[in-house]
């Protein structure tokens, strides 16, 4: 998005120049309805281009004819699966088709198709024109040239940066995003998107390239990486992750349907404090069938956040099942709010504040929190002065007074 | 081209695929979504196959072979694999039953057809001998699921002609999808929704009349988990019989595969799966031909009056009146739906027997109807239909009328003999391009009702006629020289009214279809409306102040009825009928308030009547409560009690828990149910009893199991248990009663049979207990179970199957009966 939005131009030449290559003489842009501006700005790029004669009937008078088309999806996730894609632009339900025959044999309208992501295609042009010894002189042996990543969470400078394949995770990190912020520790870092996979922190000297990923049980995908830190609560992301690929199945294939579900079930029985150890083995057996089983890469990949939390967070799991203990203080059914009677001074903040009326106690007495009423929604915590900070959480057998920012305003 | 399956070398054809290859060669891959007349899908993921070259697991349906390939479709990780992926599919669809332990034993306990409003497992599921998810996962060993079963609750579709479907079901093959394409050309259903909701619907929740389906059934006959059904045969079960023979509703002579159960029609099919037939054919045969007021006897006119007679005296009162009218005062009036076989008998009597040049054969017009006057020196004449103006039949002096159904023409009739028709003979008719086709018979006629071929060659011979003693349609075939008809399977279009509603016959010798078949008039027709379908509102003084679904197809229902609410007693129960022609129908109390003046109680959907209660809405009234009945549980301090209650069981325990914990006992509850979405009034239980014991089926909520099985493992651990009472369906109550008696532990148990007035008069409950016949309304309806005559119940219980069936296809659809008035005509 961001490159069809800055530089539309190099997408479009790029198309141009395989679409000369492999004899195409049709070409479309497929951009979710939901990016209007990359849509104006591809408009705008193929109208110029139609002024200047870069397309349309004998090209430059090449004999080579080509057009463009955009074509607008409504936003399904499993649309960016290329059978899927391809169903969509002919005017059928996205619904991914298994393979063979191939797109290259028999794509759109039964035609030979190459479908390439709009990156691959934007560095198409610079690789023509500089060659390919240029391009390979960035990235590793097997992963050659650029990646641009889209760098979020929690990080003290966020946005898209381009890297060579092969730095490692602390260089993006620490060095490019600044590390982070109010020094927290940095808990795992999630990439390749809602099917990608969590790398812990241990690992972050691992170069970010396709095998070195793949063998952490995570992918490059789209180039989504958050960055997670000790308030993060990995079983919770398996669950928030799980629950979009949940949601944006297709619902064709039965593994992928029925598996993301019945694993969505069991996180979400396990954030609830209401998880089994049996429920591990489980989670592992259906994210198996559904990674071996389902029909295209959005099921084949949609296990990757469960697997890769249970292989390296599955201490977080058993915590979870065992002491009904989430030591990131996410999960909020495992999360009680309490006040201390030797710090609360009276103030009536916190009840003043309660939604459900669950706080109560005299003026200038320590107040108390009816743990039956109570929703959990943590407003006494935000509402309890800091000179004070007499509300507290427990979960399970750690217990947790807010450790409260003080702000630039506050120093002076 | 050769590769190697298994170790196996085998050659494939140019464009097989590695399933097709290996199912010629005998190799077996299980599959779902895959059919015959469909192209490859790849949904189902159960054909998975491993190929060396070929990454991960690819579906052998949709690889193509090719030289040299080498594949396996046997190892531990593909069996693993399918296993899994099986797993999986059950948990959106009731598999309880799937995976129960007594299945075996309820199935053969239970009638051979069950009903229900929506299906929550196999024992009310009639597709359990077709139901190809059932086939697969015995054949895998599935006996556990991975985590509970996650059934999506959504209300069972039933308000469309003649098809019912029930998502709860689905496992999205989508060959419904696919076929329907395939058969009409356009997307009439398609997959809606994404993610866990996906679901087969129409576009912008358009009902299927309005997304332009033509009802060709193809989509119910290619289901392989009982989703889709035909609302008419779902009941009957598998048929016992398949025979294929020729439809004679148009004369485009469509080959049709009819199925027979107990006798009856049941279903007919198209024989060639890739060609579907029309409306008519698919799904009006088998209600057309088991019609309930069907000709079943011979009728003779005795002084003003036709009445039931023997055959013998019909035919002789025939011959007799028909001797006075020989030579062409006699006329005989058939159409050509009748076979070339009858009509070779009908010429013949005519001309030989009744000396008469006055054979009239009517071939119908494009709508089926056939008409005409009588010829004019006409006195006496013989109809084989409703040919004639009435007025014109008045005028004579002898009428016989030969027919399936009763109409103004046989009630003016002198003689009626009730005809067997169309899959009920044999016999030859003619195609519209005279291509001669088989009539094969695949069910007994109604009652008494006579091939027409027997009914004439009797008459004639009755009158002294010699030359008509055949034995069978096949000896007219001979002498007429109509030999060699075929059945035509090798169609390449489908019919014309398969594509085009309107273009289907509206009657069938003189009779109009849709008034025997309803689901006909909800379709388009060409001129306006013929039948006015209006819906009587129920009256009477029995408000309906509360309705629920609070379990799939368990539905509570508060009615306010003071004087039963004064009186009603634990164990005791009502008789209920919905409006002033329903059936009465006996209920458990649930519950009841004095104070109020209201009474609860907890319906099973199970059949036309608590069909009929449940579609009503709050403020309905019932037409009559009759209660309380029965005699109330005796209610003492024996100690420990143990109350297990299945179903609408588990309602009906409320009270008796709540009176036994009352009168000073140590209350345990078992409550069972096959899932844990099926468990309901649990707080209510808890709260009532000193221990709850939940169980299902599947495991997926308390112990695993049925409520006997909880109670054994009970004695078996020595517990001190002094009195049992089981309330649920005769199988579970069964069983209860089986399998304590060696502790012998009292059990009682609350009998459910049919019951008609409720105070001992009709006998309908009649039980036998020990050696005595005991009245369960009156003398119940808790007896000693261990006593109990559990397979005269059972036998009792569905003496009146058939009807049953048959009523629930008469019953208005959810649409029709919730709007009144449902055509297009301006009414």
């Amino acid at each position: 998005r961001s490159l069809i939005e800055g530089d539309p131009h190099a997408v479009l030449e790029g198309m141009l120049i395989a679409a000369f290559t492999l004899g195409a003489s049709q070409g479309y842009v497929y951009c979710r309805a939901e990016y209007p501006l990359a849509i104006h700005r591809l408009e705008v790029a193929i109208s110029q281009m139609r002024e200047l004669g870069l397309l349309g009937e004998d090209i430059q008078g090449s004999d080579f004819s080509f057009d463009l088309t955009i074509k607008k999806g409504a936003g399904a996730f499993v649309c960016g699966e290329e059978t899927a894609l391809i169903a969509s632009i002919e005017g059928r339900r996205g619904m991914p088709q298994p393979r063979p025959p191939f797109p290259a044999v028999s794509g759109l309208l039964g035609k030979p198709t190459v479908i390439q992501n709009v990156e691959s295609l934007g560095n198409l042009p610079s690789i023509l024109r500089n060659g390919a010894e240029w391009y390979g002189q960035y990235g590793t042996e097997s992963s050659k040239g650029t990646k641009t990543f889209a760098l979020a969470g929690k990080i003290e400078r966020t946005g898209l940066v381009e890297v060579p394949l092969g730095v490692t995770l602390r260089t993006i990190i620490d060095e490019i995003g600044g590390g982070v912020p109010d020094g927290k520790a940095l808990k795992a870092v999630q990439t390749g998107g809602p099917s990608g996979g969590c790398i812990p922190a241990e690992k972050m000297d691992l170069p970010v390239d396709y095998e070195a990923l793949t063998q952490a049980g995570c992918i490059m995908g789209s180039g989504g990486m958050v960055v997670l830190d000790e308030d993060s609560c990995m079983v919770d992301i398996a669950r928030y992750f799980l629950s979009f690929t949940q949601a944006e199945s297709c619902g064709k294939c039965a593994p992928c349907r029925v598996g993301t579900r019945a694993m969505l079930g069991i996180l979400e029985r396990i954030t609830a404090g209401e998880g089994e150890m049996a429920d591990l083995d489980k989670l592992e057996q259906i994210a198996q069938t559904v990674k071996d089983g389902s029909l295209c890469g959005l099921g084949q990949t949609a296990p990757n956040p469960v697997l890769t939390t249970l292989r390296y967070f599955r201490a977080e799991y058993e915590e979870h099942i065992e002491k009904a203990q989430c030591s990131a203080f996410v999960c909020g059914r495992m999360i009680s709010y309490h006040i201390d009677r030797d710090r609360c001074s009276g103030c009536g903040a916190c009840a003043r504040v309660c939604p459900v009326e669950a706080i109560s106690g005299e003026k200038k007495k320590p107040h108390v929190i009816d743990r039956e009423i109570c929703i959990q929604c943590g407003a006494c915590l935000g509402a309890c002065p800091s000179r004070f900070a007499a509300v507290f959480r427990r979960s399970g057998e750690l217990t947790r007074y807010e450790q409260r920012k003080i702000s630039k305003k506050d120093k002076k | 081209m050769k590769l190697t399956i298994d170790g196996q070398s085998v050659t494939a054809k140019k464009g097989q695929t590695v399933l097709e290859c290996a199912k010629e060669n005998d190799i077996s891959i299980p599959n779902l979504c895959t059919h015959s007349s469909l192209s490859p899908f790849g949904a189902c993921r159960l054909c998975v196959v491993e190929i060396e070259g070929m990454r991960g697991y690819p579906t052998s349906c949709t690889t193509p072979a090719a030289e040299a390939m080498v594949v396996r479709t046997d190892t531990e990780a593909l069996l693993n694999l399918r296993r899994n992926i099986m797993a999986l599919m059950m948990l959106e669809h009731p598999s309880a039953c799937l995976v129960c332990g007594r299945r075996e034993q309820c199935e053969q306990f239970r009638p051979a057809a069950e009903k229900a409003g929506s299906t929550t497992g196999c024992h009310t599921c009639n597709s359990k001998e077709v139901c190809e998810l059932r086939i697969l996962s015995e054949d895998m060993g599935i006996t556990e699921l991975p985590v509970p079963p996650m059934y999506h609750e959504r209300p069972v579709e039933r308000s469309e002609p003649f098809m019912d479907r029930d998502l709860n079901l689905c496992i999205l093959c989508g060959r419904c999808v696919r076929i329907c394409k395939y058969h009409q050309g356009k997307a009439v259903i398609d997959f809606v929704g994404r993610g866990s909701q996906t679901c087969i619907g129409q576009a912008f929740g358009h009902s299927l009349l309005e997304a332009g389906c033509q009802f060709c059934g193809s989509c119910v006959d290619v289901c392989p988990a009982g989703s889709l059904a035909d609302r008419y045969a779902k009941w009957h079960g598998k048929p016992d019989s398949v025979t294929e023979s020729t439809c004679i509703f148009c004369d485009q002579a469509c080959a049709l595969a009819l199925g027979a159960g107990n006798e009856k029609l049941v279903t007919a099919q198209t024989v060639n799966e890739s060609i579907p037939v029309c409306v008519l054919g698919r799904f009006a045969i088998p209600e057309f031909l088991n019609g309930g007021d069907r000709l079943a006897t011979p009728h003779v006119r005795v002084s003003e009056v036709l009445r039931q007679v023997e055959w013998e005296e019909a035919l002789e009162k025939a011959a007799a009146e028909l001797s006075e009218f020989a030579g062409d005062s006699f006329a005989l009036i058939c159409d050509t739906t009748s076979t070339i076989e009858d009509r070779h008998i009908f010429k013949k009597f005519t001309s030989e027997v009744m000396k008469s040049k006055n054979y009239v054969e009517i071939e119908p017009d494009a709508r089926g109807v056939s008409r005409c006057s009588l010829p004019k020196s006409t006195k006496a004449a013989l109809l084989t239909g409703n040919y004639v103006d009435s007025a014109e039949l008045k005028q004579l002096e002898f009428l016989i009328v030969q027919d399936c159904y009763p109409t103004p023409a046989s009630e003016r009739a002198d003689v009626v003999f009730p005809a067997a028709i169309f899959a009920e003979v044999d016999g030859t008719i003619l195609d519209r391009s005279g291509q001669k086709r088989p009539l094969r018979k695949a069910c007994e006629p109604p009652g008494h009702a006579k091939p027409e071929w027997w009914i004439i060659s009797r008459v004639a011979e009755s009158m002294g006629a010699k030359g008509f003693d055949y034995e069978s349609a096949d000896a007219i075939a001979h002498e007429a020289g109509i030999l060699d008809a075929k059945l035509w399977v090798d169609r390449t279009d489908a019919p014309p009214a398969a594509t085009n509603l309107k273009l289907r016959r509206t009657y069938f010798r003189g009779h109009q279809i849709d008034e025997k078949v309803r689901g006909l008039r909800e379709l388009p027709v060409d001129d306006s409306c013929a039948l006015e379908v209006t819906t009587e509102k129920t009256e009477g003084a029995f408000q309906i102040l509360e309705k629920n679904e609070i379990a799939p197809n368990v539905h509570e229902i508060v009615i306010s009825a003071l004087e039963v609410a004064k009186k009603a007693l634990p164990g005791q129960f009502i008789i209920v009928m919905v409006d002033e022609k329903s059936e009465r129908v006996p209920y458990s109390l649930s519950g009841w308030d004095a104070e109020k003046g209201t009474i609860t109680m907890v319906v099973l959907e199970k059949g036309q009547s608590s069909r009929k209660l449940i579609l009503l809405d709050v403020n309905d009234k019932l037409a009559h409560v009759v209660g309380p009945l029965g005699v109330p549980l005796e209610i003492e301090n024996y100690g420990t009690v143990v109350l297990a209650a299945g179903c609408y069981g588990i309602a009906a325990i409320a009270p008796i828990a709540g009176a036994m914990k009352e009168a000073g006992n140590r209350v345990v509850v078992i409550s069972e149910a096959r899932s844990h979405y099926l468990h309901y009034y649990q707080d209510k239980l808890q709260s009532v009893c000193d221990q709850f014991v939940q169980t299902t089926i599947d495991g997926s909520m308390g112990t695993r199991g049925h409520a006997i099985d909880a109670l054994t493992q009970k004695l078996d651990a020595g517990e001190k248990i002094d009195r049992i009472i089981a309330i649920g369906c005769p199988f579970m109550m069964m069983m209860t009663a089986e399998e304590t008696k060696p502790y012998g532990v009292k059990t009682l148990a609350a009998l459910n049979p049919i019951m008609v007035d409720g105070t001992g008069m009709c006998g309908a409950c009649r039980v036998t207990v020990g050696d005595q016949m005991k009245f369960a309304c009156v003398d119940g309806p808790f007896f000693d179970a261990h006593q109990v005559d559990w397979d005269e119940l059972r036998d009792r219980r569905s003496a009146y199957s058939a009807e049953e069936i048959h009523s629930i296809g008469r019953t208005e659809s959810v649409a029709s009966s919730n709007s009144g008035h449902k055509c297009k005509c301006k009414h």
